[in-house]
């Protein structure tokens, strides 16, 4: 399960391969593969309500123990029966009930690891800031510790340390040619972006490789600033956010966006990587990766605190994004089955308008459940909402807000 | 006076929740809101302030949360956040909320965006329960006890926190004393009652509550009026349950509710907080580690190399068969507020082992309106017709 850098440094160097449910979850929707997962869910009594992903891998896995194998009908070739189930504590309650839920089919352990989430104040708090990142190194402590009993081996600490450098450096490159996306025309679309997000997050290939991807990325994307290429064929008509997940198998609706000359050039914080962290004179790996992580989700936090916005990750952010990305207007997905990629949509999009003078649209839909998605009505939402954007644009302009 | 009597002063309050508060703070008492079970109360007693639970409203249409949370979220805390922007809790004077689930723990910050209270503080508790956790917990009540200081203007002893302890565990054996009352065939307090009785106990300071408490333990032992017998003894677990519609349905069949698992309920009052050196040691291991709300990842033994499924679900719910053997339980239950994530994935494996102990179990998921309380009923008869006729 992804854990924003904290368990997956750890088990690479430990020599153990992982597999991501939550990805799997995203590629049955693609493949058109999740439905009759998700009602495996339900008839095992699983409310239809929770998390798409979830229902997604319980169904799939069922699936998988009442057949004895991966199911033949399995995207990609399935996930195989893990010797371990790591989960996290970070942002939403499924990321751990889930895989508790999964103990009705697998006997595999299960670790959770835990990420603090203070509030602004608190987490700025004196002495709060350096307690939680002790608390994460610690936990990381105990995580290896079990490791090592699991798997009767040692954790080799010159790889670790190797494997957490590597892995923020292929984040420092992924930044990098994100931040590249402020340019005008937008060379990159984000649906490049959800494309190339999972090898950051989702670390299944070393990250030192994958450093040298996003590098190239970063040169060609630069390439394409230095000579005012566009990643849309039409003229870039408006610059636009989105927030959070897309509709994992109707990605087709971004490109009908895109003939419209809608670029999305900036979307969901939570899958961007940490601003860069300067840690060189930190020598304890878990200590940096404690470090690392904690920073992806408070290094907002102050500015949040100057600009009197409680929620400093999540919907603080949005403000910095949509005004450094120079958005015209920013398109909400709620999501049915995910209250974490929906909780702060509407305090965003109050805050953007009040702010920045920025419209949002709302169109709901779900991240693997096709049911909950309506592309036709969300391309007719759109068509209507180009007037809006052109309206704030003006205010803005006769604001001084800069675009 | 009819007002004098304990059943009925509990019932007033329950109706009325606020002209207790609005009294006190007349009288100069600072009154401090908070959401969930996870705020400690303890601390809020020690410096004199009032602790008083924030809680919805389901007789009142949501109207005003929705710009700022969306309508997929738990329906409960939409509705005490619209309350709030209606200006329903502007009495307190700060709020206390928890890292209690995903959504109470996003809502807090819109809380504080929205409604900017005079004092607010945020404690992230943790998700798990090893030792490195509870020490964690108790640093950030460290934190928590300088910004309550801070807003009551003094220092907080230790043993103005271990007298505040000792008050609220005399509470806590209070109700376990009145649901020890739920045990005998009929029960002598019904579910309505005795959630009214819980409602109003936190809506008034600790002191006030445990003697308005004895005077209704007094009552009901003397009375003649408790609920009739009926063939169906059951237990209620699940989500937030704070008004008493839904439990008056089930009783308007041939049920009785003798027994919940809520946290406006057993799962509130039940564990104790240990006498330790060190108070704040005993608090957040209450409130982290012997709390048991599914919000909290807990297993039999995180150790081991591979899961035993069943040792596991007798680690996390060997309680509920307690409480099914104490209060002579052939029933059970299962409901969940919709969108309530950390029930919902419970239901099954809660279901798992209420099959292994032989008890039979419907789950019912609603979304905090009256109005859709009308279908349950229909199962719910369905279901007791299943106990009476003992084909489980």
């Amino acid at each position: 399960m992804v854990n924003w850098w904290q368990g997956d440094p750890i088990l690479k160097a430990m020599d153990v391969a992982t597999v991501y449910p939550e990805d799997y979850g995203a590629v049955c929707a693609a493949f058109g593969a999740a439905q009759a997962y998700l009602e495996g869910a339900e008839a095992d009594g699983f409310p239809a309500h929770m998390c798409g992903y979830a229902r997604n891998c319980l169904g799939y896995t069922a699936r998988m123990i009442e057949l004895g194998e991966i199911p033949p009908e399995a995207p990609m070739g399935g996930m195989p029966q893990p010797s371990l189930l790591l989960a996290s504590g970070a942002l939403c309650d499924a990321r751990y009930k889930w895989f508790q839920a999964l103990g009705r089919y697998l006997d595999a352990p299960l670790w959770v690891l835990e990420l603090p989430h203070p509030g602004v104040k608190e987490g700025l708090m004196e002495g709060a800031g350096e307690g939680n990142i002790y608390f994460i190194a610690q936990q990381l402590r105990e995580f290896i510790s079990f490791l090592e009993k699991l798997l009767g081996r040692r954790m080799d600490w010159g790889r670790l340390d190797e494997t957490v450098d590597s892995t923020m450096e292929m984040n420092r490159w992924w930044h990098r040619a994100n931040e590249l996306r402020r340019a005008r025309p937008c060379p990159m679309h984000s649906r490049d972006f959800w494309s190339s997000m999972p090898a950051s997050l989702y670390m299944a290939n070393d990250p030192g490789e994958t450093a040298g991807l996003y590098r190239q990325m970063y040169d060609e994307i630069k390439s394409r600033v230095d000579n005012k290429i566009g990643a849309l064929k039409a003229p870039e008509r408006y610059r636009l956010a989105f927030l959070e997940l897309p509709p994992w198998h109707s990605l087709d609706f971004f490109n009908q966006l895109a003939e419209r000359g809608w670029n999305f050039v900036i979307e969901s914080w939570a899958y961007h990587p940490p601003r860069p962290l300067d840690l060189d004179r930190v020598s304890d790996p878990l200590e940096r990766l404690a470090r690392y992580s904690y920073h992806w989700l408070t290094g907002y936090y102050p500015k949040a605190n100057q600009a009197e916005e409680w929620w400093g990750y999540f919907a603080y952010p949005y403000l910095e994004y949509v005004r450094d990305y120079q958005c015209d207007g920013v398109v909400l997905h709620p999501l049915l089955s995910c209250r974490t990629a929906t909780n702060h949509l509407m305090m965003v999009r109050d805050r953007l308008m009040k702010k920045l003078k920025v419209p949002s649209l709302v169109i709901e839909g779900d991240i693997v459940d096709l049911k909950l998605f309506d592309p036709a009505r969300a391309l007719s939402q759109a068509e209507a909402f180009e007037e809006t954007m052109d309206h704030y644009k003006k205010l803005r302009k006769e604001a001084g807000l800069g675009w | 006076m009819a007002q004098d009597r304990g059943m009925d002063r509990a019932k007033a309050i329950y109706q009325d929740r606020s002209q207790r508060a609005g009294e006190l703070k007349a009288q100069g008492k600072q009154v401090i809101g908070y959401l969930c079970a996870y705020p400690v109360l303890e601390m809020m007693t020690a410096l004199d302030l009032v602790p008083f639970r924030i809680l919805g409203d389901m007789t009142e249409p949501i109207s005003r949360a929705d710009a700022c949370l969306p309508t997929v979220v738990c329906p409960f805390i939409r509705s005490a956040l619209d309350l709030a922007l209606k200006d329903r809790y502007q009495f307190l004077d700060g709020v206390v909320m928890a890292h209690s689930c995903d959504v109470a723990e996003k809502t807090a910050h819109i809380w504080h965006s929205y409604l900017r209270p005079p004092y607010f503080h945020f404690i992230d508790t943790p998700h798990t329960t090893g030792d490195s956790a509870v020490k964690q917990h108790k640093r950030l009540l460290k934190d928590f006890q300088k910004t309550l200081e801070q807003l009551a203007g003094r220092q907080l002893s230790q043993e103005r926190l271990k007298e505040a302890v000792k008050a609220h565990n005399q509470q806590r054996a209070l109700v376990r004393e009145l649901y020890g009352l739920r045990k005998p065939d009929p029960p002598l307090i019904s579910g309505v009652e005795s959630l009214e009785v819980m409602v109003s106990l936190m809506s008034l300071p600790v002191d006030e509550g445990s003697r308005l408490l004895k005077q209704v333990i007094t009552e009901v032992r003397q009375r003649n009026s408790g609920p009739p017998k009926k063939p169906a003894r059951l237990l209620i677990w699940g989500s937030i349950i704070d008004n008493s519609s839904l439990i008056q349905m089930i009783e308007g069949l041939s049920a009785n509710l003798v027994m919940d698992d809520t946290c406006v309920g057993s799962r509130f009052y039940w564990p104790d907080v240990a006498a330790t050196e060190d108070p704040l040691d005993g608090l957040a291991h209450r409130y982290l580690v012997a709390l048991k709300c599914p919000r909290t990842f807990r297993q039999a033994d995180p150790n081991k190399a591979s899961k035993d499924y069943q040792a596991d679900l007798e680690y996390r719910f060997g309680y509920l068969m307690e409480y099914a053997k104490e209060w002579r339980v052939n029933g059970v239950i299962l409901q969940s507020l919709r969108y309530c994530d950390i029930h919902g994935y419970e239901v099954p494996q809660v279901k798992d082992y209420l099959n292994s102990l032989g008890l039979p179990a419907i789950y019912l998921e609603y979304d905090y309106s009256q109005a859709a309380l009308a279908p349950l009923r229909t199962r719910v008869q369905a279901f007791l017709e299943i106990i009476g006729q003992g084909n489980f």
